[in-house]
């Protein structure tokens, strides 16, 4: 065994974040951890990096016993971590950000030209292609993560920690990275992957240990369980089939005409948008994020003006109007950016419960204390959201957990049209079965749902019909259940329409 | 619970950056040759040592809880209102003016006089909250310079067309208001006045205003992330324009307070050599805008100068000592600040950077 972690527990206080986990790394191999949002995967590798220490537990390089009191022990004994949120200066080179913490001298100057020369030799080697002088800042997501997996072979690395890789990529980096790491465990380097994108992990791993709160709930070999047996084991129970009824399309609810939006750029922004949404369907719409969804989806909720066309809610013409008489007109929102637009961080979980609720939560412009207890611990049970108390500020909120208090919220508002913008980004797979069904619920209901998603296979499973969207066009309209990932991914990448091939 | 957790909160570090100051002052003492403990005691003496003194830093401690209530409204709304000190003066100008020359009986002078501090401290506030929202002019700039414009015009005003010509004195002041527009002294013989029960009442009138109602709610809102409010349909402008209309209010009743409660006239430079302004700003930002809080560190503040007072009355320590104690709590406040401001950077940058 190249690596063994032995009954490691590690407890927060009452909370044990692990128990008696055993988890093993063989050279040269893939080995996914996976389990729900809190299940204990990152405090795992965080006690193999030397962030953490266990409570108890022993952890063996080699089979000798060793102690890391933090990340630079890990390094030294050829152990290296790239971290959900990137760790870079955007400000710096490719090159610069690669050697920095080994940087070669001449003297005591820093050689620049050296440190580029080892960045191309070091790319050449693994078969990762960069240009070491450009800014990481003018870099791609997909990018920024080959240069953190160099930086990690750079320090020497021979086992490499990588937590939810591909949450960020686009589904080509997705398969780049995918590529990239089946290279380097065929030149002896081995791999931990924290994720829950099962179809990735049944693709790359060799060995998938699950977790859940905490314990191992099984180790398998890769090649002999699916993605069922997986979620099963994750989740603690069958998952739910989505039950799939007819859509029972109505009337349009919404209506988009020419909608372009200049912006300052030599392209348009939005570019003659123009679709409807009708009663009791989901219309997805699909894209590499940064192709204009995010301008489309303001625009229709009233935090962007638009320079063309109009759009109209239930047969009123909404162009222009305030988000407080769009939202009156019949539109809830979940936004794509959490944190951006969804919640205020420093806000109780009840305060940013009853963002737009306010006339069912006041009585004569006073809050009505009870009613907002009942509205928003309905909300905690019924979602299964994990909060302290309806007191807890939003920050200490888990991602997955507040996503699911804004779904919560927005899906109340009762809306006859709603936005979901990257409804499941972020949350575990049992969150997002619940998150799924409510939406499939509020459209048998007959509510219009536009969603908006960079992962391909939540658009397929959601909608009745999917929007492409491209360089702030609507290139292709596809019927959902004819509809092909290859087609839409083609139209993704600004391919020709299928049909015309 | 939580609630009432939050607001001890809010007690601990004013108290404890109080504590810094008083181990900082404590070395200031020492290097000019004082004693320790016999300043200290002659501040505390001072601040608080007899109910004389009680009193006085009491009345002290009314415009700056007012002054700090405001600024507390507007900083929860996330509007860094700088220019209560020009708001002040103004409504104390327009007090002292309205309780002249309105005719009637004094209780309809002393309204009038509210109503008038209020209302012109209010629209001089709003006035750049809306140049804000209208023309994005900075607030916290305008704010600033509009001090500057407040205090001169109302120099002006009781320099020559409403000077006091009366006295022999030439100061440049109003005539003195009658005395039954004046508000009662709370003791015989004490300085405090019914403007320090006004100053209470506004307190828990501001806490439960930004806890209780659905405006406070979406102000809390606003000030927490801008970006959300506006997504659940709160509008900034007219939010901004209310909020600074509010705050500067908070101001003027600080205003006309002390007019009518204490100087019974307007009389330049008094208000803002006082430093009633810029202590009732340090209060907020000491007590990070929870309203309580403020006025808790309003009256350490408070005692804080009128303790210095005691000091260089009956030590050879200077009364400047105190300052170096503010000096080392304004220290303290931009640390906050730099820290959060940091914060803040480095989320930005990340949400930058993912794009």
């Amino acid at each position: 065994m190249l690596l063994e972690m032995d009954s490691i527990t590690k407890s927060y206080g009452l909370v044990r974040a692990n128990q008696n986990v055993n988890f093993n790394l063989r050279k040269g191999e893939v080995h996914a951890l996976i389990g729900e949002n809190g299940a204990g995967k990152t405090t795992l590798m965080r006690i193999l990096y030397g962030m953490e220490s266990p409570t108890s537990g022993q952890i063996k390089i080699d089979g000798k016993p060793v102690t890391f009191h933090d990340p630079t022990d890990a390094i030294k004994h050829k152990i290296g971590m790239v971290h959900q949120h990137f760790m870079l200066f955007p400000a710096f080179s490719i090159a610069e950000n690669i050697v920095i913490g080994g940087e070669p001298k001449k003297g005591i100057v820093f050689d620049r030209k050296q440190a580029i020369e080892q960045t191309i030799a070091l790319s050449e080697q693994y078969g990762m292609p960069v240009d070491p002088k450009k800014k990481v800042a003018d870099c791609s997501l997909g990018m920024q993560q080959r240069v953190e997996i160099l930086k990690v072979l750079y320090q020497g690395a021979e086992t490499i920690i990588l937590d939810e890789p591909t949450g960020v990529l686009t589904p080509l980096e997705v398969k780049e990275l995918l590529a990239s790491i089946k290279a380097l465990t065929a030149k002896g380097k081995s791999f931990i992957i924290i994720s829950h994108k099962l179809s990735e992990i049944m693709e790359v791993s060799d060995r998938i240990t699950v977790l859940r709160d905490g314990v191992v709930t099984g180790t398998v070999n890769a090649s002999e369980t699916n993605e069922e047996q997986l979620s099963r084991m994750m989740v603690g129970r069958e998952l739910i089939k989505l039950e799939r009824s007819e859509a029972k399309i109505g009337k349009p609810v919404l209506e988009l005409n020419d909608v372009t939006i200049v912006g300052n750029k030599t392209k348009p922004l939005l570019e003659d948008v123009q679709f409807n949404v009708h009663e009791g369907e989901i219309v997805g719409v699909a894209g590499i994020s940064g192709n204009g969804q995010s301008e489309l989806l303001q625009a229709i909720s009233g935090l962007m003006p638009i320079d063309r066309g109009t759009i109209a809610l239930q047969e009123k013409n909404i162009t222009g109007a305030s988000v407080k008489m769009i939202r009156e007109s019949g539109l809830a929102h979940i936004p794509e950016d959490r944190y951006l637009w969804g919640v205020s961080k420093e806000a109780t979980v009840s305060d940013n419960g009853i963002m737009g609720h306010l006339s069912r939560t006041s009585k004569r412009g006073m809050l009505d204390g009870k009613a907002i207890r009942t509205l928003v611990s309905g909300w905690v049970e019924r979602f299964g959201i994990k909060t302290g108390s309806l007191h807890t500020k939003a920050q200490y909120l888990s991602g997955g957990n507040l996503q699911k208090l804004i779904v919560a919220r927005e899906i109340a508002q009762q809306t006859p049209f709603l936005i979901a913008a990257e409804p499941t980004r972020g949350v575990d797979v049992g969150a997002m079965e619940i998150i799924h069904g409510e939406l499939l619920k509020r459209r048998d209901e007959g509510a219009a749902i536009l969603l908006v998603s960079s992962e391909l296979t939540e658009i397929m499973k959601l909608s009745d019909r999917i929007l492409v969207m491209y360089e702030g066009k609507v290139v292709g309209e596809l019927d959902a259940a004819t509809a092909t990932e290859e087609q839409i991914s083609l139209l993704m990448a600004g391919g020709k329409a299928v049909g015309q091939a | 619970m939580d609630k009432l957790k939050s607001t001890l909160q809010s007690l601990v570090q004013p108290l404890l950056a109080v504590l810094v100051g008083l181990l900082v002052g404590a070395i200031a003492i020492l290097i000019v040759g004082g004693d320790i403990l016999e300043t200290y005691r002659e501040m505390w003496k001072g601040a608080f040592g007899s109910f004389y003194f009680l009193t006085n830093t009491l009345a002290r401690a009314t415009p700056i809880i007012l002054v700090g209530l405001g600024v507390a409204l507007a900083f929860r709304a996330g509007f860094f209102n700088m220019g209560s000190e020009g708001q002040m003066v103004l409504g104390a100008l327009s007090a002292a003016l309205t309780a002249l020359y309105i005719p009637g009986p004094g209780w309809v002078k002393i309204i009038a006089a509210f109503a008038a501090a209020v209302v012109v401290a209010g629209l001089w506030s709003a006035l750049a909250g809306w140049l804000d929202s209208k023309f994005g002019m900075n607030l916290l700039i305008t704010t600033l310079l509009l001090n500057y414009i407040a205090t001169l015009f109302a120099g002006y005003m009781v320099a020559y067309p409403f000077k006091d010509r009366s006295g022999s004195a030439a100061l440049s002041q109003t005539e003195m208001i009658d005395a039954s527009v004046m508000l009662p002294k709370l003791f015989q013989g004490m300085t405090v006045h019914v403007g320090f029960i006004i100053a209470i009442v506004a307190t828990l009138a501001l806490h439960f205003f930004i806890n209780s109602t659905t405006k406070g709610y979406e102000i809390r809102m606003l000030g927490g992330n801008p970006l959300f409010a506006s997504y659940g349909g709160v509008s900034r402008g007219k939010l901004m324009v209310m909020s600074m209309f509010i705050s500067g209010a908070f101001a003027g009743l600080a205003g006309v307070s002390e007019v009518l409660g204490t100087q019974y006239r307007f009389l330049d430079g008094s208000l803002t050599s006082a430093n009633y302004a810029w202590s009732g700003i340090m209060a907020t930002l000491l007590a990070n805008s929870n309203p309580i809080g403020t006025a808790i560190a309003s009256l350490l503040l408070a005692a804080l100068q009128t303790g210095g007072m005691g000091v260089e009355r009956n030590t050879d320590v200077p009364l400047e000592i105190s300052s170096i104690i503010q000096a080392v709590l304004i220290l303290f406040i931009s640390a906050k600040f730099t820290i959060s401001f940091i914060k803040r950077k480095k989320a930005g940058a990340k949400d930058g950077s993912a794009v």
